[in-house]
């Protein structure tokens, strides 16, 4: 009797059993009695004030999350980008630690496959990617923007000086496109599985 | 083309704090109830409201004005706050939450008579399922099928606690 009392009571019984519960009521006092306390406390708790300030400022604090770019899986994701970013800088560090002077061997033959690859990849993550980065904080799109930009430097840097090199041999620039394209292919997969999530 | 300055969402989806601190402060106030009756602790009800402000920054962009914004960031506060419950409550037995009222009343409390404890402190005593349950759908107005889907239960799980929170609530209002 206390769920067809409480549905009632919020007029959500339903119509057939709406008479039953009716003809109940017109005999039973205890009944009536607690459909009028049901309403009561409905229509209180309908009055309760819709706005409650808090002791204290919070405002402070959310503004400090925000700065540092806290969230809840955000937090992982914006520090997977700044491994990321942190591995091409350490990249872009040994490149600049090269001798000009290295000795160039010939091009492997998948080198121009492996990169088109990359490019492609880029090119498949990137489309997939600006379908959903609304659905990103504007604080992650801006980091994801910053730590792509380091990464195509680092990408251009590298191919310009392999494009230096008339023999375009060069192994450990050749590695240094692939470790930097890697990981900006792999910082857009992020993003796009963050955007997902 | 300049953007309307008014527009605080839209400027706050691109970035602009300012704006964004310019909603917070007009929603404070009903997102810090909203927390305050789903936890029925104010130091919780203060963390939660910086995690659901903190998440509606992080989601800002998918807000597609589909509905209010209010509607919006009230949703995200429930669903901040049902989430960290859920994660929490296999660490730690809350300190209130009990199917007995009586546990609830509170010692040198002697001018509340049955009819002096009012209806939001006895809505704060409930078992924690039965007062989310409550403030959802009596208070906040939310249908069964809508806290089914915020809490992860059964529509029938949600009348079911529906009913056990009024029961509990008439027992003590009217004693």
């Amino acid at each position: 009797m206390e769920v067809r009392l409480n549905e009632y009571a919020d007029g959500t019984l339903a119509d057939r059993d709406r008479a039953g519960v009716e003809a109940h009521l017109a005999e039973c006092a205890g009944c009536r009695a607690a459909v009028a306390q049901l309403r009561d406390l409905v229509a209180g708790a309908r009055t309760l004030p819709r706005s409650v300030e808090p002791g204290r400022d919070l405002w402070s604090g959310i503004a400090t999350r925000i700065a540092k770019g806290e969230t809840g899986s955000g937090t992982r994701w914006i520090r997977v980008a700044l491994a990321a970013a942190a591995v091409i800088v350490i990249a872009l560090g040994l490149y600049r630690l090269l001798p000009t002077s290295t000795d160039l061997d010939r091009p492997a033959p998948g080198w121009v496959a492996v990169d088109a690859d990359f490019d492609r990849a880029t090119v498949e993550l990137t489309r997939i990617l600006a379908t959903q980065r609304d659905r990103l904080s504007p604080e992650t799109v801006a980091l994801l923007e910053r730590n792509l930009q380091v990464i195509d430097r680092a990408i251009a840097e590298s191919r310009a000086a392999l494009a230096r090199d008339s023999g375009a041999a060069n192994t450990e620039l050749r590695e240094l496109v692939a470790a930097a394209a890697r990981q900006k292919v792999e910082l857009l997969r992020w993003a796009a599985r963050l955007a997902e999530s | 083309m300049h953007s309307d300055p008014t527009d605080l969402i839209g400027r706050a989806q691109r970035g602009d704090r300012a704006a964004f601190e310019a909603l917070y402060r007009a929603h404070v106030g009903r997102v810090y109830a909203l927390c305050l009756r789903l936890t029925a602790d104010a130091a919780q009800a203060e963390e939660r409201t910086q995690d659901a402000f903190v998440r509606a920054w992080e989601r800002l962009g998918s807000f597609r004005r589909e509905s209010a914004f209010a509607t919006w960031l009230y949703r995200l506060t429930v669903n901040e706050v049902l989430r960290r419950r859920r994660s929490e409550r296999r660490r730690e037995q809350r300190v209130v939450g009990t199917d007995d009222p009586e546990a609830f009343e509170r010692p040198g409390d002697g001018t509340a008579g049955a009819m002096g404890v009012d209806l939001e402190r006895a809505v704060a005593a409930l078992p924690a399922g039965a007062r989310e349950v409550f403030v959802l759908h009596d208070v906040e107005g939310y249908r069964h099928e809508e806290i089914a889907k915020l809490t992860g239960v059964a529509v029938g799980t949600s009348k079911a606690q529906l009913f056990r929170a009024r029961r509990l609530l008439r027992k003590v209002l009217n004693r």
